[in-house]
């Protein structure tokens, strides 16, 4: 029976994905992501990652969902709105120059399947480092062993997690320009929208500081706290309280890089006192997890719902000149 | 069989059958509020019967009490974007009408 429920699953994942590839219209492709985000993240479900299905239907269906959404209702209205001619040209040049994209796209894609395929082969007997981060468990001062590995054992890689989320906000600075952060957004005019997003706001803040701590002891932690509270400054800017525009520059320079900098600065403290980087005292180790997912999912809230407002932004300022020319 | 799981199975069954109803009317309808509202009464009616039904196989008040709220956030998030999309379309509309009217 739970072989048929994969099978259909695993199926459905794909044909989702491939649909979501061949639509012929972007509406149909962005809706088609967010259900294919929504199977995969049942798929992990099946397969007993709870963590990784949270942070997949966060992330994947739900931050990526809304960028999608944001970047359709720029896209919308200006293709038809070109006249014909111009658009033949475009994509004329369009399939010229894109040989070697394609090109490299498609040899990329290749490698990737023979670096999973290798991977999938040669997955290690008696679950790998399983038992390994089993026996240590009781020494990171967490007790799941989720938690343990990302924040203790394997702290470099989710530091630089964090860091890759840092460079994709200053990627879209760099696109934006500094101007657009600092416009305050149109205020939404719709009673009802500003309504259930204030009820939704404490909702959204406590189940957030709820992931946050039961991360220590079963599926949940910093980077799905950081979505939850990142949706409540995304809801709150489409709401019409666009506080991260209106942020003083240094509170919001804070808020993007104390995630990253506290880890930083504690695991170098680690070092000057001896210890390897990222090696936390195990008596101190479930409060500095605590302290260091807290800050985290601060960072990453204030990270995801930046992007969201600039590209937003964005997005009305290229409405405006479109409109004035 | 007993007689809990006879109303859990009832339950989850017609759910279900909301459900798909509630689909057929987003495949069959002809416009966009029509379809908003198959999708929105169809699904949460369906949402609750099935949330009934699990809360119910659980058997645990604390988990019935999440299912139950659950169910209540859906049908607030649910039934405002239903408000949301229709309003955004009816704007639309008048819109359209106005440019056709001039």
């Amino acid at each position: 029976m739970s072989l048929i429920i994969d099978g259909l699953l695993a199926i459905l994942a794909i044909y989702l994905a491939l649909q979501s590839l061949l639509a012929p219209r972007l509406t149909q492709s962005v809706f088609l992501f967010f259900a294919f985000g929504l199977a995969l993240a049942l798929a992990w479900i099946r397969l007993a990652a709870v963590d990784v299905a949270i942070t997949e239907a966060a992330i994947a269906a739900g931050f990526l969902g809304v960028l999608f959404l944001d970047a359709l209702r720029d896209f919308a209205p200006r293709i038809p709105a070109k006249n014909e001619a111009v658009q033949k040209q475009y994509s004329k040049s369009q399939t010229k120059s894109l040989f070697l994209p394609r090109l490299t796209l498609w040899a990329g894609l290749g490698l990737f399947l023979l670096i999973a395929l290798e991977a999938v082969w040669k997955i290690p007997e008696g679950g790998g480092l399983t038992a390994a981060a089993g026996t240590l468990l009781p020494e990171s001062g967490v007790e799941n062993p989720v938690t343990a590995v990302l924040l203790n054992f394997r702290a470099y890689d989710t530091w630089l997690e964090m860091g890759v989320i840092l460079i994709g906000l200053l990627a879209v600075f760099a696109a934006g320009g500094k101007m657009a952060y600092r416009k305050p957004g149109v205020a939404s005019q719709d009673p009802l929208l500003r309504q259930v997003i204030l009820f939704f706001t404490p909702v959204l803040f406590l189940f957030g500081a709820f992931l946050l701590y039961i991360g220590k002891t079963g599926p949940g932690g910093a980077f799905q706290a950081g979505v939850l509270w990142g949706a409540i400054g995304i809801l709150l800017h489409l709401g019409g309280w666009p506080f991260i525009a209106l942020m003083p520059r240094w509170l919001g320079q804070l808020l993007l890089t104390v995630g990253l900098g506290f880890f930083l600065v504690l695991g170098f403290l680690f070092m000057a006192a001896g210890g390897a980087l990222f090696e936390y005292p195990p008596a101190y180790a479930g409060i500095l997890i605590l302290i260091i997912e807290t800050l985290a999912a601060i960072s990453i809230a204030a990270a995801l719902s930046a992007i969201f407002a600039l590209l937003n932004q964005i997005g009305e300022e290229a409405d405006e000149i479109e409109s004035t020319t | 069989m007993t007689i809990v799981e006879l109303i859990t199975v009832i339950f989850l069954v017609v759910g279900c059958f909301f459900f798909l109803a509630g689909t057929l009317g987003v495949l069959r309808f002809p416009d966009l509020f029509s379809r908003l509202h198959a999708l929105t009464k169809a699904d949460n009616l369906g949402l609750g019967f099935i949330a009934a039904g699990m809360a119910l196989h659980i058997a645990s008040p604390w988990a019935a009490l999440k299912i139950l709220l659950i169910w209540l956030f859906t049908l607030l998030a649910s039934s405002s974007t239903c408000y949301l999309i229709a309003h955004f379309q009816k704007e639309q509309d008048q819109l359209k009408n106005r440019k056709e009217g001039e």
